[in-house]
């Protein structure tokens, strides 16, 4: 036992920290720091410099590319926030029937791979999909309509995609709020839509701003939407193509990492700014206690017809993607017809008997990773929530710092940070396929240390402390009754990684070498290579039940945590 | 077991929590075979207090002594964790362990223990007849009562045989029936095993129910320790006397002092009053006098001409077995126990005889 500040830490304690802090400082850290100093390096001298950052600041192109992704990602902004806030509204105050099931749709968008509805909105609205096609057979308009080809596309598609962040955010708040602020404003006379405008959205404030800053950082590290709706010209999309295809034009390369390196600033900044916002606003005392349900108004007439409408309309647009997806992954020949020729298991066996490797990549590097994942989740909830060591909330803060740092950001770190050969092995990270897990681990790490930090504040201190007192040391304690207890919360962490963790590209994009293809690579090279969509359909489809059985699973085990996992963002 | 001996000992302890002085030093002895309480407003520092004991807070200074170990002294580098200071405890949520039935929970300390398994039955048994829940070793937490967990939470505490008791309000989340009953269960409980224990409440009531002896602590600090006829009778001071009990005070100037601290006080309009005398008074210092409801007689014509104040009748509750007046004098309220046949109206004008064995000043 050591005297460490006011409390008792023992040497234990201090090897789990010191463990966890080595883990977060070579796998977080470093390969961020390796990106930004490249970034510095002249390209021909390799001396420290400004160079790149003025050259990309003065380049026309690369400054259009900056611009276009900060307003396609404020766009999105606006346009989730006018959805979803509606359907959070609904969702949280209103009683209709299958509230439960509806709310559960509603954050299906974000647990499928993104990618899956940028390929189903092509099927159904590209030029020669399946909307144009039918308007154009029945005559109503002689040249097709470009739904999704522009900023305008990408929008749409990232606002179906992005939607439930600001839903479950908003809900959440609104939830939280306690129902006397709301029976006050209607004693003094403001109701209905008033009242939610002046009362009831200012006081969610801190919750709606984490999910804006989840929409504006994913929006800003998105490279593959952008480039599956034909588009190149945005910060993620061009760093992506200059470091994976032209990485041997050195300027192109430098570049590349620049655009990386503003995609993560950029993140990061606005992180800091919805922060110290919402900080400044000082909402604290807000939070008091409600119930678990908090405030539910009954509805009827005109209002409940127009709830229900609304809802039907949004989990139409949720279900669409794995709805289409389904359909193609089970049909071939879906081109210039509105609807599938002939529909075959074709595309199924195709992925199983010929790239059965996909399946078992993803498999293999998602429990790897979760294996990982699950002793550094346990030790920091434990570090943060148990004990006084000096420098925990740095801890706390570099895996927190994950969600706003782009996949394509840690991608680029692990691939030069981890490109020296080792000590031992005499072979770089890089050329071993565990970097594959652990980069999986790192970049969905916050998913599962807030659940499992969530579960250890929940946990009442005075059980681990009643088997103190019985004799039991705080090691036996740990095992014998915090584990156990808070198992559940642990459990449903690891689902939420499994399911963020399968569908991960952006990272591992940049550090596959043959063989070690997951699903998602499978995915973005079976449609690269221009094949018929069947199979990478198919892909998809594998991924979605993947989710689906996790899901499932999930609901089992309690989804309370979830809201935590991406509220406390 | 020699009941007397010394053997809890604080010395000087403090503890801060960030700028928040929770304990501000300090000292008292427990003798084995006591049964304690800690007794104060919330945020006092008693639960604090016991923590320190249990361990399961560090002190920032001071020692802990017990059974003649020293288990906590920051200066000297000394701390015994709480599973090696041979305590048991009973928390104020009960902290039965939900994912173990109750045998599982009482025999969780016998197992750490290493006993073999029939003994480990034997003693489980025996802790659940103590508490009177044999049979239910079966169930799991959540399919009992709450005054039934708490149960579980006293025979967890007693199985090991602890030669500590600690018990933090352990009866303040059940029903006030439950309350009244488990207050004699756990005196008789604690007596009838010999043990020294220590009870942490803020309900005096309780208190002066189940304690050998009373610590009455306020804003991490001692006000008085004694017997609880003591602290009722003779609290050192004004917070004590108003925090245990119902006491009226009024404001008085001490006169005389004679032997055995008695003495004379007189009140702003002159009235003299014969009294005990708080030590700590000297001669025309400014003082409190504390009557408690039921030291006063009140009379409607040819009181007593001694002791005797003019009072006005402000409102009158009717008990059944007794008659509560709410009295001015002089714009101070005071409360008034009266047997149920002494009838006075509201406004009517009364005089208050104020018992001078019972009556007491204290500085403020």
């Amino acid at each position: 036992m050591k005297r460490l500040g006011k409390g008792i830490v023992s040497i234990g304690e201090i090897m789990v920290f010191a463990v966890l802090m080595l883990y977060s400082l070579v796998f977080i850290i470093y390969p961020m720091l390796i990106v930004v100093v490249e970034s510095f390096h002249d390209p021909k001298t390799q001396a420290f410099s400004l160079n790149n950052y003025i050259k990309f600041f003065t380049d026309a192109y690369y400054y259009q590319c900056l611009m276009n992704s900060i307003i396609a990602a404020i766009l999105t902004i606006l346009v989730t926030t006018l959805l979803g806030i509606p359907l959070a509204y609904i969702l949280a105050r209103y009683r209709l029937a299958g509230k439960t099931l509806y709310t559960a749709l509603s954050l299906l968008p974000i647990l499928l791979p993104p990618y899956v509805g940028a390929f189903a909105f092509i099927i159904l609205f590209g030029k020669m999909g399946t909307i144009n096609l039918l308007l154009m057979q029945s005559g109503l308009i002689k040249q097709p309509i470009n739904f999704l080809y522009g900023l305008h596309g990408l929008v749409f598609v990232e606002t179906v995609h992005l939607l439930p962040f600001i839903v479950l955010t908003a809900s959440a708040g609104i939830t939280q709020i306690d129902p006397s602020f709301e029976e006050a404003a209607e004693v003094a006379g403001a109701s209905g839509l008033r009242r939610a405008l002046t009362i009831t959205l200012p006081l969610i404030t801190p919750q709606y701003a984490s999910g804006v800053f989840l929409v504006f950082s994913y929006v800003l590290g998105d490279w593959l939407t952008p480039l599956i709706l034909g588009q190149k010209d945005y910060l993620a999309t061009v760093a992506f193509l200059n470091l994976a295809y032209h990485f041997t034009d050195i300027e192109r390369k430098y570049m590349g990492i620049i655009a990386a390196v503003l995609a993560s600033l950029f993140s990061v900044a606005f992180l800091l700014f919805v922060r110290a916002y919402v900080e400044r606003k000082s909402y604290a005392a807000l939070s008091k206690g409600t119930t678990a349900e908090g405030r539910v108004i009954p509805i009827s007439g005109a209002k409940k017809i127009v709830a229900y409408l609304y809802v039907f309309f949004i989990m139409v647009l949720v279900l669409l993607s794995p709805f289409v997806i389904t359909i193609a992954a089970f049909s071939r020949r879906w081109i210039l017809t509105p609807f599938p020729e002939y529909y075959t298991f074709e595309n199924i066996r195709m992925l199983f008997i010929e790239l059965p490797s996909y399946i078992q990549n993803t498999i293999v590097f998602s429990i790897v990773a979760l294996l990982l994942a699950f002793p550094v989740a346990l030790g920091t909830g434990y570090i943060l929530t148990r004990t006084n060591i000096p420098g925990k909330n740095i801890l706390d803060g570099i895996i927190a710092s994950v969600l706003a740092i782009p996949g394509i950001m840690m991608g680029i770190g692990y691939l030069i940070g981890f490109d020296y050969p080792l000590p031992f092995l005499g072979e770089s990270l890089s050329r071993i396929w565990l970097i594959m897990p652990l980069v999986l681990t790192a970049r969905r790490l916050p998913y599962m240390t807030r659940t499992t930090h969530a579960s250890f504040l929940q946990l009442e201190k005075s059980l681990e402390e009643a088997a103190m007192v019985s004799g039991a040391s705080k090691l036996r304690t740990f095992f014998n009754i915090t584990l156990p207890l808070i198992l559940k919360g642990v459990f449903a962490g690891m689902i939420l990684f499994l399911v963020m963790a399968i569908q991960e590209i952006s990272s591992t994009i940049f550090l596959y070498r043959p063989g070690w293809e997951t699903l998602p690579i499978g995915i973005y090279l079976q449609w690269n290579r221009g094949t018929e969509f069947g199979v990478p359909a198919a892909a998809a489809f594998i991924l979605i039940v993947f989710t689906l059985i996790l899901l499932l699973i999930f609901s089992k085990t309690g989804q309370k945590v979830m809201g935590g996992a991406f509220v406390a963002a | 077991m020699n009941v007397g001996q010394e053997f809890v000992k604080l010395v000087n302890v403090v503890k801060t929590y960030k700028k928040v002085t929770a304990v501000a030093g300090i000292s008292l002895s427990i003798n084995k075979g006591e049964l304690v309480t800690f007794l104060g407003p919330s945020g006092c520092g008693k639960t604090t207090t016991l923590r320190l004991i249990a361990g399961l807070e560090v002190p920032d200074s001071g020692e802990i002594y017990i059974n003649n170990i020293l288990v906590s002294a920051p200066e000297k580098g000394v701390f015994v964790p709480p599973h090696k200071r041979g305590i048991g405890m009973v928390f104020q949520n009960y902290a039965v362990w939900p994912h173990m039935t109750v045998f599982e929970n009482i025999a969780y300390g016998l197992k750490l223990q290493k006993l073999p398994k029939e003994e480990i039955a034997r003693r489980v048994k025996e802790a659940l007849d103590l508490v009177g829940l044999s049979g239910l070793g079966d169930r799991y937490p959540t399919q009992l009562s709450g005054g039934q967990q708490q149960r579980v939470a006293l025979a967890r505490a007693l199985v090991t045989r602890p030669q500590l008791l600690l018990l933090d309000e352990p009866l303040s989340n059940l029903d006030a029936k439950l309350r009244e009953r488990m207050r004699f269960e756990i005196r008789s409980l604690v007596k009838n095993l010999g043990l020294t224990a220590v009870y942490v409440t803020h309900d005096q009531a309780e208190a002066l129910v189940i304690s050998d002896r009373i610590v009455v602590m306020n804003h991490g600090k001692i006000e008085q320790v004694g017997k609880p006829e003591e602290v009722y009778r003779k609290p050192a001071n004004r917070f004590v006397a108003d925090f245990i009990g119902v006491a009226n005070f009024i404001p008085v100037t001490v006169k005389k002092i004679t032997e055995n601290f008695q003495g004379i006080v007189v009140t702003e309009d002159g009235a003299i009053i014969r009294c005990t005398v708080s030590s700590r008074l000297r001669e025309n210092d400014k003082a409190y006098l504390l009557i408690r409801p039921e030291d006063i007689i009140l009379y409607k014509d040819s009181p007593p001409s001694e002791n005797t104040l003019p009072v006005k009748v402000a409102h009158r509750v009717y008990l059944g077995n007794m008659n509560y007046y709410w009295l001015n004098y002089n714009e101070i309220e005071f409360r008034v126990q009266t047997s149920p046949d002494f009838e006075a109206s509201e406004g009517e004008q009364v005089y208050a005889f104020l018992k001078p064995d019972k009556a007491i000043a204290l500085p403020e």
